[in-house]
């Protein structure tokens, strides 16, 4: 198994406060890892750093066997590196279609047969493809989110907190949507806080705790752990 | 948590009531003179309120308030086919008839002057004094009544008598106006008999709409466009016709000190003095030949949507444009020779009949253009339009203006025939108003569109590039204290490369340290920048000559290539038809780019910053380009009008400009290329045209007012773009499709 993302003892500031206190992390080619971690823990800043939308302090991101913090967020697209935002993010004045047609801005004209493959998971956008994005709700938006970065074609898609505010019957289908193009090679980088839905799904995955990489292990490990429990799953501690 | 507050419906409607007269007398104050003085501070108010006019007032302030009451009762009418047309209908006639010349030379020239002297003229044609004393208002009450009655009622006979009442008082105040003109040999450039007889073809649309609409068409909008998309082009054609039957039967061709010619006239004055063949031909038969078969040709084409008569039209149309151009050439050069009755030679002394009859050839030819272009049913591309957009904006495409077949295409064609022919027919102050205020602001608020319609950043420092492009073309052509090396001299219109580039490096100077920047922080960085730029040609006397601007005249532009020699002197006609290449060049260019990846970026950008970067937009380098791009062409009317007015000074570029391009941009509708040009145009033409109405220290209040009126009313602008569209109606409203959703699916 080779490595395609290896974050090395980052720290990440904004201005005077410290986010990110050394962290490091791996991501294995086509492996899901989750990043989980209270309000405030840092993932939303780890997984903007990876993309290039802030660059650290100290520390380095090896990526593909390359150096890549520091390095802009449209230049990474072209590595394959896409993200999906927190709280969704799309252009709510533009259309579904218009949407799916910005993923691919970074190729000279979007590739059909992908965007047919991004509407065949998304059946719901299809339905929808002439509606400005503002009118979907909030499932069908981290939907067109999703459909939206799959456009570009990604190798690392990063995805943070595609569960938030969406209830439990949607969550567990865009969970089975992420296997699903993780099944087709790309690696994902999750974060999220539903712990144990991420877990399931994942591979491996990091805890953090106010800047710090707290806990790793494979997804099951963690579940099974008492302070994920604990922490993140709401269960008293058996001892 | 407090019960919410019950309002007595009583309460409600008086304080509705007293804020209706209030309104009502502030409409009063603005009104009277706005003067006072130590003796008599309250002059002003006293002439406006205790006068008996203020019961006029007051009497519109009741009747706004039974408006507003009965509004529900009044909406289910308002969308009536015909409604929109009729009502727009009466008011153009209105203010034909209130606030239009109808006769250069009489006092004033308003409607009311004229209606005056005709009354106090014994001899005059008695059909003509009706017109002028009581007829011409009497016609317009029965037409509107009836016209509204048929809309209300349903009833069609009365739309169809309503529409040849219509008919009918258009022919009596055309008829009216020319024995006015013909009988005192005016020499006459007036508009108001044609804003009224467009008034009436308005009403006209608006009855026939009324009595051919069935319940398939129950809104008006749907009606119009069908009744517009029916053929498409014959619309073109029809105003074609109306406009060449004037200009060939009626107008004037050659005026100059002493009398007004009609063709055939004009053809009598040049008979036997050695005038070109083809111009002899022409004023005698070829002119009404060429008419009369374009015409028929176009119609045809159109009513048959064939494609072959189509092109057939459109090519007759061009070649009839050019053989009307040479006529009027020959004879006002030949009359110049002459001197005959001090004619001063090639273009000069000509009335508005060959402009009107180019006008006329023009609209057939692209009725004909249009009617070959268009493709397809009226029906299919409908439904292909309600396809397409129904889901998008909520609202069935057909409702939306313009969305006829065809119909968009014919507005802008309008607009270039407009545009090309009606600026010779126009008095030398309105072509000097034309060139110096609405063309070159029209060419600033289409640059600052790409940077705050488009971009989204706002830039109050706009002016700054103007300023930068004028005094480069100043030092280029050798008019600054400080000289270029001789390699470097040159003619105004080589400095447009120079300082375009000039214009973007400084664009690009500003932009890359400040946008950064949001929002707010970047319009105070730029307007300061604009400051500084003033101040610095205010204080760099050595470089800049200081308040007094550049010390020899910047010259106009010439431009030598082989066989073309053009040399723009005073005539400011050939500076707007430069103008007219400008704007349609950038026009162009600018149309290409909001269609490209760059203006899909710059949509992205504007809707969500993080997003747009997540999809691998380098925002910072798009944003700099919108910059880069409007300082551009801000440079580009920069040198135009360095060239054009030849001395010119720091104070033409004082912030209040920057401020008044911010709001043409955002009076048109942002983001929107029509509406940029539109803001921009009818904010510079309204001041002007004020002038005659208000007294000058009421301008400002009147231009408020309207300002205010259209925010209120149309928030997105004039004609808004359609996503800015959807952004202020809210998705609210674009949401009227159902989107309910199964339990099961749970979405
Ligand atoms: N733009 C900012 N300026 C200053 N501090 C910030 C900024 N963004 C985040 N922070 C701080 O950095 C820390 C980590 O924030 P981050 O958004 O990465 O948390 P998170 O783990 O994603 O939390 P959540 O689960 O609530 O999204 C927080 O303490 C936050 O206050
Ligand atoms: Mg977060």
């Amino acid at each position: 198994m080779t490595v395609l993302l290896s974050v090395e003892d980052i720290e990440v500031r904004y201005g005077a406060i410290k986010a990110l206190k050394g962290v490091s992390f791996e991501v294995n080619e086509g492996e899901v890892v989750a990043l989980l971690g209270a309000n405030g823990a840092g993932k939303t800043t780890t997984q903007k750093t990876v993309s290039g939308m802030m660059r650290p302090s100290l520390g380095q991101i090896v990526y593909d066997g390359y150096r890549i913090d520091g390095i802009p967020p449209h230049e990474l697209i072209t590595l394959g590196i896409c993200h999906v935002p927190e709280g969704r993010r799309v252009f709510p004045r533009m259309t579904v279609n218009e949407n799916l047609e910005m993923g691919a801005f970074r190729f000279k004209r979007p590739d059909a047969a992908v965007f047919e493959h991004v509407l065949e998971l998304f059946p719901r956008l299809r339905e929808r493809i002439k509606q400005p994005a503002g009118t979907l709700s909030g499932g069908e938006q981290q939907m067109l989110a999703i459909g939206r970065a799959l456009m570009g074609k990604p190798r690392l898609l990063l995805l943070d907190e595609p569960s938030m505010g969406l209830a439990p019957l949607i969550v567990k289908q865009i969970f089975d949507i992420v296997r699903g193009i993780n099944s087709e090679g790309v690696t994902v980088l999750l974060v999220e806080q539903n712990a144990s839905q991420a877990l399931a799904l994942a591979d491996r995955g990091y805890v953090l705790e106010t800047g710090e990489i707290v806990l790793t292990g494979t997804g099951a490990e963690l579940l099974a752990d008492d302070r994920v429990r604990a922490a993140y799953l709401g269960e008293e501690i058996a001892s | 948590m407090s019960a919410p507050k019950r309002t007595n419906p009583r309460t409600e409607s008086l304080k509705r009531l007293v804020s209706c007269l209030l309104a009502s007398l502030v409409v009063a104050l603005m009104w009277g003179p706005q003067e006072g003085s130590f003796g008599n501070f309250w002059f002003g108010i006293t002439q406006s309120i205790f006068k008996p006019r203020v019961l006029v007032f007051l009497a519109l302030g009741v009747v706004l308030f039974l408006v507003i009451s009965f509004w529900p009762k009044v909406v289910p009418y308002l969308t009536r086919p015909g409604v929109g047309p009729l009502v727009s209908g009466g008011v153009t006639v209105l203010a034909a008839q209130t606030l239009m010349h109808w006769g250069d030379g009489i006092g004033d020239s308003k409607f009311g002057t004229v209606a005056t002297a005709v009354s106090n003229t014994p001899g005059i044609a008695p059909l003509t004094k009706a017109f002028f004393g009581w007829l011409c208002w009497v016609m317009l009450a029965v037409i509107f009544v009836l016209a509204a009655l048929a809309i209300v009622r349903g009833i069609k006979v009365l739309a169809w008598v309503a529409a040849g009442l219509s008919l009918v008082a258009a022919v009596i105040a055309y008829v009216a106006h020319h024995s006015v003109v013909t009988y005192a040999h005016l020499l006459d450039h007036s508009l108001g008999v044609y804003v009224e007889i467009i008034g009436y073809l308005v009403i006209i649309t608006a009855a026939v709409v009324t009595a051919l609409s069935s319940a398939e068409m129950a809104e008006g909008r749907v009606a119009v466009n069908r009744v517009l998309g029916w053929r498409p082009g014959l619309p073109l054609v029809v105003l074609g016709l109306v406009v060449g039957l004037l200009a060939f039967a009626s107008a004037t061709w050659f005026s100059p000190q002493n009398f007004n010619a009609t063709m055939s006239d004009t053809h009598e004055r040049f008979r036997g003095t050695g005038l070109a063949p083809l111009a002899v031909q022409y004023l005698i038969w070829l002119g009404w030949t060429l008419f009369a078969v374009t015409t028929l040709v176009g119609a045809a084409a159109a009513y048959l949507r064939n494609r072959v008569l189509g092109w057939v039209a459109a090519a007759g149309g061009a070649i009839s444009v050019v053989l009307t151009l040479i006529t009027i050439y020959d004879f006002s050069k030949l009359a110049g020779q002459l001197h005959v009755d001090s004619a001063t030679g090639p273009w000069q002394n000509l009335g508005a009949g060959g402009w009107m009859a180019c006008g006329a050839f023009f609209l057939i030819g692209a009725g004909g253009f249009i009617a070959a272009t268009a493709h397809g049913s009226v029906r299919e591309a409908l439904a292909r339009a309600a396809d397409s957009d129904v889901v998008a904006s909520g609202r069935a495409a057909s409702t939306q203006f313009l969305s006829a077949p065809g119909a968009m295409r014919s507005g802008i064609m309008l607009a270039i025939a407009v545009a090309l022919f009606y600026p010779p027919t126009a008095t030398g102050f309105w072509q000097s108003v034309l060139v110096s205020e609405i063309g070159i602001y029209v060419l600033l608020a289409i640059g600052l569109n790409v940077v705050v319609g488009w971009a989204g950043l706002l830039d109050l420092g706009f002016i700054a590039f103007y300023a930068i492009g004028s005094y480069t073309t100043a030092y280029l052509v050798g008019s600054l204290p400080i000289k270029p090396p001789s390699w470097l001299h040159m003619s105004p219109l080589l400095a447009i490369p120079f300082a375009v580039a000039i214009c973007l490096l400084a664009g690009l100077a500003l932009g890359a340290p400040t946008l950064r920047l949001r929002g707010d922080y970047l319009a105070i960085v730029t307007l300061g920048f604009g400051e500084i730029i003033r101040i610095v040609a205010v204080n760099a006397d050595g470089v800049t000559n200081g308040s007094r601007g550049p010390d020899t005249q910047v010259p106009h532009p010439v431009i030598h290539l082989g066989p073309i020699h053009i040399t723009w002197g005073l005539n400011q006609l050939q500076y707007w038809y430069l103008l007219l290449v400008f704007v349609v060049i950038v026009l162009l260019a600018f149309r290409r780019l909001e269609n490209s990846r760059i203006g899909r970026a710059w949509a992205a950008i504007r809707e969500d910053e993080v997003a747009a970067q997540a999809t691998g937009i380098n925002t910072f380098q798009i944003k700099l380009l919108a910059f880069a791009i409007g300082a551009s062409t801000s440079g580009l009317a920069g040198v135009f009008f360095a060239s054009q007015v030849g001395f010119f000074n720091p104070d033409n570029f004082v912030l209040n400009n920057s401020i008044l391009v911010v709001a043409y941009v955002v009076f048109g509708g942002m983001g929107s290329l029509p509406g940029a040009m539109a803001g921009a145009a009818l904010l510079t033409w309204l001041p002007e045209f004020l002038k005659d109405q208000v007294p000058a220290a009421d301008r400002q209040m009147w231009i408020g007012a309207v300002v205010l009126a259209m925010m209120i009313f149309r928030p997105g602008g004039l004609l808004p773009a359609r996503r800015r569209a959807i952004e202020l109606r809210g998705f609210d409203g674009a949401g009227s499709q159902p989107r309910a959703v199964p339990a099961s699916e749970g979405m």
